[in-house]
């Protein structure tokens, strides 16, 4: 026991973290340490991807050149190209291109993430947490989709600028269609996440699978309504008719949104899945943390 | 810190000892803080595979301080993630306060923490007080609540004036001691430190120690620490554990491991053994080394008891000048190489000069 004496002694009835979650009122002392609740922990790792994110800002305004970048060529070189073909469908481009930044973010931010934790040997300690590692990653990932919209949101204004568009952005639908749609990349990611655990070489390798996404986003979902079950397809077909026709989230169908809401979890929880499994073989074959 | 593990234990105690709360703590502290029993890992396949692990079994007292001592690939580190969980075993169990690991209950992981070899263990994006606060919450403590106990963890490691300055701008000591700090943050009642002096310079790896021993002393910390340097081991450790090819070799304090070695050595130097007296000796004892120098010959002798007296009348006999004679006591790195039979294990080059 440790006997510093702001510290509980044994005789202390004390509860787990997991005692805590299940019952999270607070212990009637406040002079001694006191069981971290899951309000605590989201605190926790939320305000720490805050702080990187405002301590360390080059990261992501790299992210944001490196978009515009991509953008400008696309822009002025299609235009050079196509003319006005390019022009009549800009609308279409510049919705395909913010959800894309936006899966690209995600994606890369929780692979990256993982990878880096591996490295650092903070995966461990995430693992030996009383907590598990599951509320952690999900958290983290909520982390990585605020910050990636806040990102592609300033990369969406620039595009609109520079090409003298309009489109209609209502907010509460914007962010639940483009948000649910990159839930399931989120998922994508842990998966490549954990495989990186366990394959590390193949980590570059799997950061490829972010041009993947612009086949996923430009999907014939009309065509192929099968195409509706991948990742990104649907969703994207559904902020197309947000940002560009105007439809609102309460004008869809509940089948539309059900879909839209159905694929996100899904892949979500297949790619934790995945990663459960990968870091688990891991720690099966010994190479987890194996910097 | 939960007390989650002394509750557990105190409530598999009877009503008679719950009458008495001295008698319940006592007993709560009998429970050992670790107990480890058959565990094996094996990597690789069963013809070519490696046992890393083979058969362990330890028992932890709670307050005290093992060092695992082993060379390079003797299994230290993989029996400590085993014991974590971050390897999963082939076979064994594993209690922590008197609870079972392998139930999957995590919280007893509230009650643990490790500072593993090689590895960062915090952010060094962060600063030293937000990753004490950040690693409080991980391992299950609301950080405002041990607030007071960081201010002293950092006063007592030397940190309190780079309390707001990021882990990535501090010297190489300084990140081991935030290491071990955002390892106390929570305030682990059993904490694994793998290495924890590996790289550090002389003065910071005795500041670590010291900080150790302290911790403790004071605290009644348990600590399984495992290190190749006998100098760490000898300094904060009740006892020691040898590890050699996965197997525990030899389990005991560091003052009964060096008296049960029964090896006396004496080391001779003197400028009249030529080759003919050196075969003579070789006949006629145990001759762990030679060193010959401008100064003359150095022999180290296996000579205790009336073999002394022999080794004396031999060189005698053979007109032997003797400049300097000195008993050898024997030391943990002594043990270590009889007990392991590997005296380059520990990365430690023998003396300059000597042959066997």
């Amino acid at each position: 026991m440790v006997a510093v004496t702001d510290w509980e002694g044994p005789e202390t009835p004390a509860s787990t973290p997991s005692d805590a979650a299940a019952q999270p009122e607070p212990a009637t002392t406040t002079d001694g340490p006191q069981p971290a609740s899951y309000y605590h922990l989201t605190r926790a790792v939320l305000y720490r991807e805050y702080l990187i994110f405002v301590r360390y800002p080059a990261n992501a305004i790299g992210g944001i050149v490196v978009s515009l970048f991509f953008f400008a060529l696309l822009f002025y070189g299609g235009r050079m190209v196509a003319g006005q073909a390019l022009t009549d469908s800009i609308e279409g481009i510049i919705v395909g291109y913010f959800l894309w930044t936006l899966s690209v973010g995600a994606y890369s931010s929780i692979s990256n993430d993982i990878a880096s934790e591996v490295q650092w040997g903070t995966l461990e300690r995430h693992i030996t947490t009383p907590f598990g590692f599951a509320p952690v990653a999900l958290l983290k990932g909520v982390a990585k989709v605020v910050r990636t919209f806040l990102t592609s949101a300033v990369v969406l204004g620039v595009m609109l600028v520079v090409t003298g568009t309009r489109l209609q952005l209502e907010p509460i639908t914007v962010v639940t269609v483009a948000g649910l749609a990159i839930t399931s990349v989120l998922g994508l990611g842990f998966a490549a996440g954990g495989i990186t655990v366990l394959y590390k070489q193949i980590g570059n390798w799997l950061n490829l699978l972010q041009f993947g996404f612009i086949v996923l986003i430009s999907a014939p979902v009309f065509d192929a309504p099968w195409t509706r079950f991948l990742p990104l397809a649907h969703g994207s077909a559904m902020l197309q008719r947000t940002m560009v026709d105007g439809v609102r989230l309460w004008e869809f169908g509940l089948g539309e949104l059900g879909l839209l809401l159905a694929v996100a979890v899904g892949y979500l929880l297949g790619g934790y899945v995945v990663f459960h499994y990968a870091t688990r073989r891991a720690r099966r074959l010994g190479v987890l943390g194996d910097y | 810190m939960n007390a989650s593990a002394p509750t557990d234990s105190m409530a598999g105690l009877d009503s008679s000892s719950q009458d008495d709360g001295d008698s319940t703590r006592s007993d709560a502290k009998r429970v050992p803080a670790l107990v480890v029993e058959g565990m094996s890992k094996q990597f690789g396949t069963d013809t070519d595979g490696v046992m890393a692990v083979d058969d362990v079994s330890v028992t932890v007292d709670r307050g005290s301080v093992v060092g695992l001592l082993g060379p390079n690939g003797a299994g230290k580190t993989t029996l400590i993630k085993c014991i974590l969980g971050i390897v999963v075993p082939d076979a064994g169990t594993v209690e922590v306060f008197g609870t079972d690991i392998g139930d999957g209950r995590r919280a007893v992981y509230a009650n643990v923490d490790a500072m593993l070899e090689g590895a960062r263990n915090d952010y060094w994006r962060l600063t030293v007080r937000e990753n004490l606060r950040y690693f409080a919450t991980i391992s299950g403590v609301d950080p405002d609540s041990v607030s007071t106990r960081h201010d002293r963890l950092l006063d007592r490691l030397g940190l309190t004036d780079k309390a707001e300055t990021p882990v990535r701008d501090l010297s190489r000591g300084m990140k081991q001691k935030v290491s071990l700090a955002s390892v106390l943050a929570g305030g682990a009642e059993l904490v694994f430190l793998d290495e924890p002096t590996l790289g550090l310079d002389v003065e910071s790896s005795r500041t670590l120690r010291q900080e150790l021993r302290r911790l403790a002393g004071e605290d009644g910390l348990t600590v399984v620490l495992s290190s190749h340097d006998m100098s760490v081991i000898e300094d904060v450790c009740d006892r020691v554990v040898v590890m050699a090819d996965g197997q525990v070799v030899a389990d005991d304090t560091v003052a009964a491991l060096v008296a049960r070695t029964d090896r006396d050595i004496v080391r001779i130097t003197s400028p009249s053994i030529d080759d003919g007296v050196l075969a003579s000796l070789r006949e006629a004892f145990d001759v762990l080394g030679v060193a010959r120098d401008a100064d003359g010959t150095r022999l180290e002798v296996v000579a205790g008891g009336d073999e002394l007296y022999d080794l004396m009348a031999h060189l005698r006999d053979a007109g032997v000048t003797l400049e300097h004679v000195r008993t050898v006591e024997p030391d943990l790195e002594d043990v270590f190489v009889e007990l392991t039979d590997d005296a380059g294990g520990l990365g430690e080059p023998a003396e300059d000069g000597w042959s066997p």
